[in-house]
């Protein structure tokens, strides 16, 4: 470890880049999920398509965390 | 196998004077799905059911209060299956026995149950005056003085009033219970004052004697009535032995005699005809159509139907999988049902899902675990669904097995070395916590060949629904994007991460040019706004990196458990091993259910977002045979 100032922004970047998109997933899926949930209330059959809706915002989050592992494993070995 | 279970159209015709006779012939098969029949128009109506619903539905009334009165509730097994000659002779005499047997016992057991709340009235009234031993006879009928009787929350004091009184009093719950004597004239003053202290006075009436001796008498009734309703629940017990089988039995025969009385609601019908559409899997067609001439002899016809035969979206659709593949039909089902010219995507899933959910588990000792909850649950749960899903428990288990040892994880240990268990077999061991960049582009691959196939799938699906020219419009555009701009990013991103140039390469302008070439497919197919749907096919990809992040974090987990236990408790022996042993237990037991959670649901999203939105629709019409799953009664 070369240079431990920029070491330690690489690891807090990580962490905003994982926390802020999981913040932002569930802000999306808190209002998909409940709308959902009543459909199925109403119509069990939509299980799987309420799922699938659900669960879009969800990519948000893994890209965060895609973010998150590049800056650890690829950019904080070169710094 | 990816196709659902070929079907055919049938019309049942016939007279009607035979028409019970058909229906009872196709509910013996099962086979019948029966396209209902509503364009009533002058020649054709909607059939009436048969006269016996009526009583019919009166015998099933009275069968199920009995059950429900017995505490039978159809879930129940027995052991031999009830011959249904044996029912229908007797269903009469015998439900009427059984309805007069059952109301006798339950009727003395309501008479008791009456006497009980008597008594425990009764009860309640004297509990407050058990402490005063003046008999209850003598609290009321003197004509100078006035008796209150009765509870109070506060406290009393009525020597403002007059001097002249008795007052009995004893704490009782949170107030008082009091018996208090005044003369007649200061009546209405005194009550004033005991409202203020919310009395409320004991009606006691019709009993003698001292509270004491009356409470005491009142127990031991208690405990007499109580005996005897514990040998009439006996009873009931005895004849829900007695009965149950037959229960079970009729309710069910009535079942099954209702739905064939109302089949002809189902019917078209015109004044001496009846007639029926439907499918029959192809092939059960020619064992119908065999019963159907011999029971009626010739005079209802089953005949196919080649004229409609076109208009897939009416086809009831029953999937055919192979065994080991059916229990996945259970995750087609909760997306949706296949339509009749779709591909049914249940045996692809066979081999993928597990796939994934091993990647995201990967470990041997977690694998094990889900291998031996999928055992006990799929021996000692009932419901089909629940065991299907334990099926594929079993499945998802020994493929995390397999990667467990690639990814070398025994419960977060690397146990056998960097060799792998088995030393004469030379294997690539790849620990996954030391190898995210590697293992982050196998996940993008496998999401690469996933999209690709669910593009080929797709292509098939709308090369039969709408023809060659639609199919390459719609998938194979997607296609070419997908692999053009594959190639021109590994060629580019290395040069651009190491900032040395890019190089001109041919690799490069075919990537783009493949890419180009699809972009203006998919213009030309779905119009600019297909350029709304282009990030998906980058996000699409990127999504399939949870393979990795999901399985990081559940051996990250394993580790922290391992490595805290060790540090905490196992490093200092003695008695601290029992605690570093339980939190183990409870480390790694916690972990395995958030494990198979998250392995399992996001495998589930990866198919149902990723890969069944490239080629899978669904929303076909589920096969429902006419007939019924005898589970009580043997056909006679």
């Amino acid at each position: 470890m070369v240079n431990p100032e920029a070491a330690g922004l690489i690891a807090l970047s990580a962490a905003i880049a994982v926390s802020a998109t999981g913040i932002a997933a569930a802000l999306g899926e808190q209002v998909i999920g409940s709308a959902a949930i009543g459909v199925m209330a109403e119509d069990e059959g939509f299980f799987g398509r309420g799922l699938v809706m659900t669960v879009i915002p969800e990519s948000i989050v893994i890209f965060g965390l895609v973010v998150a592992l590049i800056l650890l494993f690829v950019a904080l070995p070169s710094v | 196998m990816f196709e659902p279970q070929p079907m055919t159209k049938v019309i049942i015709a016939g007279s009607k004077d035979y028409m019970n006779i058909a229906v009872d012939a196709m509910h013996k098969h099962d086979v019948v799905h029966i396209a209902d029949f509503v364009d009533e128009d002058e020649d054709f109506k909607i059939g009436k059911p048969d006269e016996r619903i009526t009583n019919l539905s009166e015998r099933a009334v009275s069968i199920r209060s009995i059950a429900s009165y017995l505490n039978i509730k159809g879930k129940e097994d027995i052991p031999n299956k009830y011959p249904e000659g044996a029912i229908i002779d007797t269903i009469d005499a015998k439900t009427k026995q059984l309805d007069f047997e059952v109301k006798q016992v339950t009727n003395s057991i309501s008479e008791i149950e009456s006497k009980i709340k008597d008594v425990k009235d009764k009860k309640r009234l004297l509990e407050p005056l058990k402490s005063f031993d003046l008999p209850l006879d003598l609290y009321t009928g003197y004509r100078s003085l006035a008796v209150f009787v009765g509870t109070l929350k506060g406290s009393l004091t009525i020597s403002d009033i007059t001097s002249d009184y008795e007052l009995e009093t004893v704490p009782y719950g949170r107030g008082h219970a009091i018996a208090l004597f005044v003369p007649r004239e200061f009546e209405d003053e005194v009550l004033k004052r005991l409202q203020e202290q919310s009395y409320a006075a004991l009606p006691l009436s019709e009993m003698e004697g001292i509270p004491k001796d009356i409470l005491a008498n009142l127990d031991a009734q208690l405990t007499e009535l109580q005996s005897e309703k514990q040998k009439h629940e006996e009873d009931v017990a005895d004849v829900r032995q007695k009965y149950i089988e037959y229960i079970l039995a009729s309710d069910e025969y009535l079942s099954i005699e209702t739905q064939k009385a109302e089949a002809p609601l189902r019917f078209a019908t015109t004044k001496n005809a009846f007639i029926v559409e439907g499918w029959v899997p192809t092939k059960d067609l020619e064992p119908v159509q065999r019963d159907m001439d011999r029971a009626t002899n010739g005079h209802v016809i089953v005949a196919v139907d080649t004229s409609e035969a076109e208009d897939v979206e009416k086809v009831p659709v029953a999937l055919k999988n192979p065994l080991p593949s059916r229990p996945l039909e259970v995750l087609i089902k909760a997306f949706s049902i296949p339509k009749y010219d779709e591909i049914d995507p249940t045996t692809l899933m066979t081999f993928m899902y597990p796939f994934l959910f091993g990647i995201m588990l990967g470990d041997i000792g977690y694998g094990a675990v889900v291998i031996a909850l999928g055992l006990l649950v799929s021996r000692r749960v009932k419901s089909k669904g629940i065991r299907d899903l334990a099926v594929i428990g079993i499945y998802a288990g020994v493929l995390s097995i397999i990667f467990g040892f690639i990814f070398n994880e025994f419960f977060g240990v690397e146990v056998f070395g960097n060799r792998g268990l088995l030393t004469f077999i030379q294997y690539p061991v790849i620990p996954r916590l030391d190898n995210v960049l590697i293992l982050l582009i196998a996940t993008l691959v496998i999401g690469l060949l996933m999209l690709s196939l669910g593009f080929v799938l797709g292509f098939v699906n709308e090369y039969r629904q709408h023809g060659l020219k639609h199919a390459v419009f719609a998938k194979v555009s997607w296609l070419c994007m997908l692999w053009g701009g594959v190639l021109v990013i590994t060629l580019i991103l290395p040069p651009l991460t190491s900032r040395t140039g890019i190089q001109l390469s041919v690799g490069l302008v075919g990537g783009l040019a493949v890419a180009v070439i699809g972009f203006v497919l998919l213009i030309m197919g779905e119009g600019v706004i297909g350029i709304a749907e282009l990030p998906s096919l980058l996000s699409n990809v990127l999504s399939y990196s949870r393979l990795l992040s999901i399985g990081i974090s559940s051996a990250g987990i394993a580790l922290a458990v391992n490595k805290l236990s060790y540090a905490l408790f196992l490093s200092k022996g003695g008695v601290f091993i029992i605690f570093g042993a339980l939190m183990l237990l409870v480390g790694h037991a916690v972990n395995t259910v958030l494990g198979i959670l998250d392995s399992g649901l996001q495998a589930l999203r990866l198919h149902y977002v990723e890969f069944f939105t490239k080629f899978y629709r669904g929303g076909g019409i589920k096969y429902k045979p006419f007939g019924f799953e005898r589970k009580y009664t043997e056909e006679k």
